[in-house]
């Protein structure tokens, strides 16, 4: 009981903390959601000192769509699209997030960096191109090795089985996480039997490792160069969100 | 020198059809239907102008209920993403299937990556790339931006999707969201999707061209992804589109080469709608009609699937009982008979037939006989 206490306060806090980052960065939506999200943490803290009971058995989950995105990413372990994070937050953490919320997420994060840098234990960022450019539809974490969010010709293939490999190894099995491993091991050689049951976790993480071993020399060389050059080359916001190309130049220009 | 010159006349006499209206940009479907529909005389010119006919259709009370609807152009880009997602794993497989793409290549390239504007230049430079190095070059691109000469203007085409690269030759890579059951589709689908994949592989080839390498690299077979069955699945075929590239490329040629249909029209002649500063068009209606009737149209009810003027030529037809209401099939075998009228006069004796068309009268007096014993 005082343990849930402990942990609605310190919930609190961070959301108070946010609230008032959204607010200094004019970030008026994302202010918004976090505000609605301290209300219904403060109604559970009053809920929980009084000794009521909340009507339902397991009350709503208190993670914002950042720090399920979060999850997902740290489960998954390489770049991936916000299809592919949903899914694994569904399948893996009773998520409740929809793709479409993320769309803003990569632009929020970057205000929120540039108004207070490293204000944050992790930001959600972007995975650079070979023009060290933000690759579309890509999150990444900040807490990652460069390395691991540049993407270079082969990564998304790549980035496409370590995400497999990183589904098949989850111990916790349910219907929902079945279909996600049958689809990412359709397309992987030799992960099924070609049946629709649900496919043998060994068996996926092995084709998906066997098929990582072709590409990984080259991919990791790929990597490497583009990081180092990452790291030359751009500064602390550039690092983690990726370099203006002259088309976005040129329309922060106009505006 | 005379050769320039009659050039110049011709660009000059397209402009003036084509009047103060801006210029229309050709995309891959306008392009695609110019092959559906080659004997159109009135199409090949409106073309040739870039006349919007969108706007002329709908300011002669004729819209085309045309564009695609929303919610098919929502469903197409879903099952795009889905194909496409987590690094083209779907279409990894489905080109590891059926054309034995080995694991090895997997190398994909988002030419969006370097932003809209430098899209075209970053397309030659990846395929000249892939073309010279062969085997490192990479397998898919994403994206790509090609462009195309039509009747002196440039139009620019996206393959919606990816041209690929396997053993040294191209391949482009069409997806629709129309379902293939149990191994058929809709036949009229395929057809007009390959017809606009035919347009990307030219236009792929010209580019091979100019940059000097062999343009046959490019496969005349594309690779169509369709959903299988019922489910979203994606499922992949390959469709070989040599026919379509003749017919498309035949009409190219004769959209370069429209001095005849422009001899035949009086000088002045405009199809110029006027647009005010709004861009609303101002010109009478009426006399825009008669401008346009002075260009022959034909009329086939296939039209109505894809050409914008096609609501304005059925009426043209209509007014004029034309045969052509009928579809091709039966024009063709009406083979000189221009009207229904006529066809029905000769039909039951009330009209001689002209010289030439005894056979056809007899034939058509045969079949009112037959007619006439069934329903009697």
């Amino acid at each position: 009981m005082s343990d849930r206490l402990d942990d609605l306060e310190r919930r609190i806090d961070e959301l108070r903390a946010g609230v008032r980052t959204a607010m200094r960065a004019r970030d008026g939506a994302h202010a918004r959601v976090l505000r609605a999200e301290l209300r219904s943490a403060e109604r559970a803290w009053d809920a929980l000192v009084s000794g009521e009971q909340p009507a339902k058995e397991e009350p709503p989950r208190l993670v914002t769509v950042r720090e399920q995105v979060h999850q997902g990413l740290r489960l998954l372990g390489a770049a991936a699209q916000p299809r592919l994070i949903v899914a694994v937050s569904t399948a893996f953490f009773g998520g409740t997030i929809s793709s479409s919320r993320l769309t803003s997420l990569r632009r929020d994060e970057e205000r929120s960096f540039r108004s207070l840098p490293f204000g944050r234990p992790y930001y959600l960022c972007a995975a650079l191109t070979d023009r060290l450019s933000p690759a579309r539809g890509l999150l990444t974490l900040s807490t990652w090795p460069l390395e691991r969010r540049v993407v270079g010709p082969l990564s998304p293939r790549v980035d496409f089985l370590t995400c497999a490999i990183a589904v098949a190894e989850q111990k916790t099995h349910d219907e929902r996480a079945d279909r996600l491993l049958l689809r990412m091991a359709r397309n992987i050689p030799g992960a099924t039997d070609g049946t629709l049951s649900p496919p043998d976790p060994g068996r996926v993480a092995e084709a998906a490792r066997a098929e990582l071993r072709v590409h990984a020399d080259r991919d990791t060389r790929d990597r490497a160069e583009l990081a180092e050059r990452a790291a030359a080359q751009l500064g602390d916001t550039a690092r983690l969100f990726g370099a203006a190309t002259l088309s976005t130049i040129k329309k922060e220009n106009a505006t | 020198m005379s050769g320039l010159k009659r050039e110049g006349d011709h660009a000059h006499r397209l402009e003036a059809l084509r009047g103060t209206t801006p210029q229309q940009p050709h995309d891959a479907r306008a392009i695609a239907a110019l092959a559906a529909n080659p004997g159109c005389a009135r199409r090949a010119l409106m073309d040739g102008a870039g006349v919007d006919k969108d706007a002329a259709a709908r300011h002669l009370g004729f819209p085309a209920p045309f564009g695609q609807s929303p919610f098919a152009i929502t469903r197409g880009n879903v099952f795009e993403a889905l194909v496409k997602a987590d690094g083209c794993a779907e279409l990894l497989r489905m080109l590891r299937e059926l054309l034995g793409l080995t694991v090895a290549e997997v190398a994909y390239h988002d030419v969006e990556n370097v932003g809209a504007h430098l899209r075209h230049a970053h397309t030659r430079t990846l395929i000249d790339r892939a073309a010279r190095d062969g085997h490192d070059a990479g397998t898919l691109y994403d994206h790509p931006l090609l462009s195309l000469e039509i009747a002196g203007h440039t139009a620019y085409l996206e393959p919606d999707v990816v041209a690929f690269q396997l053993g040294g030759r191209f391949h482009i890579v069409e997806i629709k969201s129309f379902a293939v059951i149990d191994g058929q589709a809709d036949p009229s689908a395929v057809a007009a999707a390959a017809r606009q994949a035919a347009v990307y592989v030219l236009a792929l080839r010209t580019l091979l061209e100019e940059l000097g390498h062999d343009p046959l690299k490019v496969s005349h077979d594309v690779v169509l992804v369709c959903p299988e069955n019922f489910a979203n699945r994606p499922v992949a075929s390959l469709v070989d589109v040599r026919r379509q590239l003749a017919v498309l490329r035949r009409q190219l040629t004769r959209m370069t080469s429209l001095d005849r249909l422009l001899e035949e029209l009086p000088e002045d002649l405009t199809f110029d709608l006027r647009p005010d500063e709004d861009g609303r068009p101002t010109r009478p209606v009426a006399e825009l009609g008669d401008a346009l009737r002075r260009t022959t149209a034909r009329y086939a009810p296939d039209c109505l699937s894809t050409c914008d003027m096609c609501f304005f030529c059925r009426d043209e037809a209509r007014q004029e009982g034309a045969s052509d209401l009928l579809g091709r099939q039966v024009r063709d075998e009406l083979g000189g008979v221009a009207s229904v009228t006529e066809a029905l006069g000769l039909a039951d004796g009330t009209r001689d037939p002209a010289e030439g068309q005894e056979e056809i009268a007899r034939l058509l007096r045969n079949a009112e006989r037959l007619r006439g014993e069934c329903l009697a």
